[in-house]
């Protein structure tokens, strides 16, 4: 541990990719001055890369680290996500937008949805997703940044799908410009303390000896210092989660235009994604190998995708599940080193830079780690990837779909109890578990269990007091001010090419 | 093909004070079909939600939602506007904070994307933007309740409401009785249950049994009705709050004033809150604070002298039986946070308001939330015991689990832990640790951020500050003009 006071803490990234470098400059950028920052990495490690489709909550971490939107999505070649379109999960033929945005608006105290699956039964509803701005402007491939004030307009937010193979060098170009130190070569041993157990030093191939107070394991799934070094227990979640490959292969676009939502479609043995960004499509299945072979994925991947093939399949593999302490003695795991949830709902970026921020607020004072930090660092975390995981459990277990044996077992598993719970909730009564910390609220719980056909068997006894005129009307002038919000916004491709020569003019 | 579920046909709300006559016309408003009985139980004094001459700015949102008018409170029951509660001697002997009311934080959060989906900028600390505009509203003692239609400089001020118990009561009584909610005056002999926990009657003095599908125990610490229930169990709260006994002082000289106080002696705490019907103080005392030692820190002429033994409900809500406000919990009224708590518990029932029957998983997510609630209650009392000069009034108390680290985070790290279903915004909490004198640590990311004062930030305020001034006027001529209007 270092000696005086003014002295930085030295903080050792172990990890070159998406993860190690949103960390080290999150670090350098956010704790200025506090902090020296090495970077360690390998050419001869790949990067796994794949997280192409992010949550809104990454707008926040680019503009705390002061980085303007238009600059990133240049860099990246990014394009606007409004939500993810499922299709097939429930049942084949059927599908449902999630959207970053909330469905009509509560009435009387009573949330939309009770009003909705009380329309529904007198036949005179659309479905859910007509009552969404997000939902109808994503379908209409449109796209306007949203509202700052509390109107219609404002009931929606947006992410980005990008190229990650570019936005780990696009950290990486930001982290050296803030001061992280990279270093280059393979680490062969690590070097402990005696006493403590604490790392002390990574030792390099060519012999070099990397020193720290604090080290950020961000080497993907090896999770060489937490996993391997500290031998942090994992906890297992393949039982729920089975999927553990998936082929990714990049294809030009099949059409001229851009959608401004991911799609995942669901398979035999799992889901395939399709993420548009500016110059070519994300294509990839994500599949439990021990419900198919890795080369019928791979030929699965090919005969589905729709552009022509950039590349040939490229298979990685992960195991669903995580660390049950993401930070011991001196060592925290950030991205996959820490866990992994599968991209069903694109929270592998979002789970790094919920570490990343959580590791800021406890990071260690005066250079010494102190046990409480690390506690509530893990509480955090935990609370964080539990969430996640139920959340994630309910898209495949909602379902009718008995077409395979992969369906079968996740339609008939056991799920976790505090999931169990809150299915039986809805089921009952359509109400919602409620909570404000952690990610996935009211609406992308109701825009789930709708879309894949949970519907309660009771709702709220007070939609059915009034008459049904009355909501009709509402219902529909609710439906005709989105749609009209929605023909004034450009295509979501045109919004794209406008920014774009708009900021050339502008730079 | 989802039914709705058959609705209540009957609700008896137990208890006749103005919380009682409130969930009465919550009900009957909800569920216009629905029989709601009043059985109008008299109020004891230790009802501390039912004698509260005020309650937090959750309060008024609620209010609107059951069209009860803020200008009837002012025009009819005496009403007047508090921004902050100013704290004396918490944090050392002489030493003085505010504590405002709101959020006031990025207007991002705003959004109704916000606070459907939580994103934006996340949280990460709690901190309090550079200054408050209601404490430079307070000092100049000038404020009038912003219109609703359109902005204003005091727009963004947060305020709770005071008024006059029995005629806030009236005014509640007089739309309970034209929205048809049935009134029986007497008392509760005794409570039918059928096997499984509910209630099928209770049993009034005169033999008249009243039957209903839901009943709400809005009776009090004497919890008429859950007491009586085979699964009935509290939590003992007195290794947490030490207050064991209130000293209710006789009301002084009406008093418009757009603050309260909170002054800690050497004796306990002492409030003081403002109102049209007069200056209302009390004393709070542990063990061992002799009587007349207690009346010279009271400095107003005594009226009553009330036990405390704080504990609350293990459920709130058993059978078809929900425990309302101080049947929930017995607390000390430091805060004022009584009728608050009864307020956002009546509001989670109206969110989650059953049907004719009940699914057992229902109430269990009722209980949940309605636990943190009061918990969060007893954490909000318990970090007042633990501010620095309090530790030495009071002695050292339990904290309850979790509360340490919550304390421990604040001070070694400004950080203030969110906490679901607390009763005040996390910006709030920053401001009250504040106003109580827990010294807060520099998170990590200020202590990287540039020092010096930063001036933009400071002009910025400055201009907020200056324009909420030149558009408020005195507080007192605006009541004066309101009050002549009518």
């Amino acid at each position: 541990m270092k000696q005086s006071e003014a002295e930085p803490v030295r903080v050792v990234v172990l990890g070159g990719g998406t993860a190690g470098w949103m960390t080290a400059a999150g670090l350098a950028s956010i704790l200025n001055g506090q902090v020296r920052v090495t970077l360690v990495e390998s050419e001869d490690v790949g990067i796994v890369g794949v997280g192409e489709a992010t949550l809104p909550h990454i707008r926040g971490f680019v503009e705390k680290l002061g980085i303007s939107e238009a600059e990133f999505m240049r860099a990246t070649h990014a394009t606007y996500k409004l939500g993810i379109d499922f299709r097939d999960f429930g049942k084949i033929g059927e599908s449902y937008i999630h959207p970053f945005g909330s469905f009509g608006e509560e009435l009387n105290g009573v949330a939309f949805h009770h009003y909705w699956l009380e329309m529904q039964r007198h036949g005179l509803a659309g479905d859910l997703g007509d009552y969404s701005l997000a939902v109808t402007a994503a379908l209409a491939n449109r796209f306007t940044p949203p509202a700052q004030d509390d109107s219609l307009s404002s009931t929606y937010g947006y992410a980005y799908q990008f190229d990650a193979t570019l936005f780990g060098p696009f950290m990486r170009e930001f982290g050296l410009s803030v001061g992280v130190e990279r270093r280059e070569g393979l680490v062969v041993s690590v070097e402990r303390d005696g006493e403590s157990g604490d790392v002390t030093a990574l030792i390099l191939r060519d012999g070099a000896r990397i020193e720290g107070d604090l080290f950020v394991d961000c080497s993907g799934f090896r999770s060489l210092l937490l996993g391997q070094e500290l031998g942090a227990e994992w906890e297992d979640w393949t039982h729920w989660l089975p999927c553990d490959r998936a082929a990714a292969m990049p294809c030009t676009h099949a059409t001229q235009d851009l959608r401004p939502y991911t799609t995942a479609t669901a398979m035999p043995a799992g889901w395939r994604w399709q993420i548009p960004l500016q110059h070519r499509m994300g294509n990839g299945y994500v599949f439990a190998s021990s419900f198919i072979s890795e080369d019928e994925a791979c030929e699965a991947i090919r005969s589905a995708a729709e552009g022509e093939p950039l590349a040939d399949p490229r298979v990685l593999r992960f195991r669903p599940g995580r660390r049950k302490r993401s930070w011991s003695h001196n060592v925290v795991a950030v991205g996959l080193a820490s866990g992994f949830l599968e991209p069903l709902e694109s929270t592998s970026i979002y789970l790094a830079q919920m570490a990343i921020t959580y590791l800021v607020e406890q990071f260690p004072q005066d250079g010494r780690i102190d046990p409480r930090d690390r506690d509530e660092f893990n509480r955090l975390v935990d609370m964080e990837y539990d969430r996640i995981r139920d959340f994630l459990i309910l898209h495949y277990n909602a379902t009718t779909r008995d077409d395979s044996e992969f369906w079968n077992h996740v339609r008939t598993m056991t799920v976790p109890d505090s999931l169990a719970e809150k299915m039986e909730l809805w089921r009952e009564t359509g109400r919602i578990e409620k909570y404000s910390d952690g990610l996935f609220y009211d609406a992308s719980w109701i825009a789930v269990y709708v879309g894949q056909g949970l519907i309660p068997r009771r709702h709220d006894p007070r939609p059915a007091l009034g008459t049904v005129h009355t909501l009709e009307r509402a219902f529909e002038s609710l439906r005709g001010a989105i749609l009209r919000e929605v023909e004034a916004m450009p295509r979501h491709v045109d919004f794209l090419r406008a920014e774009k020569t708009r900021l050339a003019q502008a730079s | 093909m989802s039914e709705p579920r058959a609705p209540l046909q009957r609700i008896v709300v137990a208890g006749g004070g103005q919380l009682g006559v409130l969930a009465a016309v919550a009900m009957r408003r909800a569920l216009p079909g629905c029989e709601v009985v009043l059985i109008g139980l008299p109020v004891e004094i230790t009802a501390f939600a039912d004698t509260a001459v005020s309650a937090l700015p959750f309060t008024n949102g609620l209010h609107e939602r059951l069209g009860i008018a803020e200008s009837d409170i002012v025009l009819k029951a005496g009403g007047t506007h508090r921004l902050a509660t100013r704290y004396f001697g918490w944090g050392a002997e002489g030493s003085h904070g505010m504590f405002p009311y709101g959020g006031g934080v990025d207007p991002a959060l705003a959004t109704g994307f916000a606070k459907n989906w939580g994103a934006g900028p996340r949280n990460i600390t709690g901190e309090r933007p550079a200054g408050s505009i209601a404490e430079v509203l307070v000092d100049a003692r000038r404020f009038a309740p912003p219109p609703e239609d359109r902005a204003t400089p005091l727009s963004d001020i947060d305020y709770a409401m005071r008024w006059h118990p029995p005629a806030y009561r009236d005014l509640l009584i007089g739309m309970a009785q034209s929205s048809g909610v049935q009134h029986v005056a007497g008392t509760i002999r005794g409570v039918e249950f059928d096997g499984e926990g509910n209630i099928l009657a209770v049993v009034l003095e005169d033999g008249q049994a009243i039957s209903a599908d839901l009943f709400l125990d809005c009776s009090g610490p004497r919890t008429e009705l859950a007491s009586r229930h085979p699964a009935f169990a509290q939590q003992n709260w007195e290794p947490f709050l030490p207050t064991r006994r209130v000293w209710l002082g006789k009301p002084g000289q009406a008093l418009a004033a757009l603050e309260d106080r909170n002054s800690l002696l050497s004796e306990g705490w002492l409030s003081e809150v403002a109102g049209r019907d007069g200056l209302h103080t009390m004393l709070g005392t542990g063990d061992g604070i002799a009587q007349d030692a207690a009346l010279l820190a009271l400095g107003v002429e005594p009226v009553r002298v009330l036990g405390i033994a704080p504990a609350r409900l293990q459920d709130c809500w058993m059978g078809n039986v929900v425990a309302l406000g101080d049947a929930s919990a017995q607390f000390e009224p430091l805060a004022g946070l009584h009728l608050d708590l009864a307020h956002r518990q009546l509001d989670l029932l109206l969110e989650m308001l059953p049907g004719r029957s009940i699914a057992p998983l229902e109430r269990a997510e009722y209980n949940r939330r309605a636990s943190l609630m009061l918990d969060g209650v007893r954490d909000a009392l318990c970090l007042h015991y633990a501010a620095p000069r309090a530790r030495t009034v009071f002695g050292e108390q339990t904290l309850p689990d979790g509360l340490g680290s919550f304390i421990d985070q604040y001070v070694r790290r400004g950080r203030t832990v969110f906490r679901e279903e607390a009763p005040y915004l996390k910006q709030e909490t920053t401001a009250l640790l504040v106003a109580l004198g827990y010294e807060a640590g520099v998170s990590p990311q200020n202590r990287s951020a540039r020092l010096g004062p930063d001036e933009t930030a400071r002009r910025q305020f400055e201009d907020k500050a200056n324009a909420a001034l030149e558009y408020a006027p005195p507080y007192e001529n605006w009541l004066a003009s309101v009050l002549e209007r009518r």
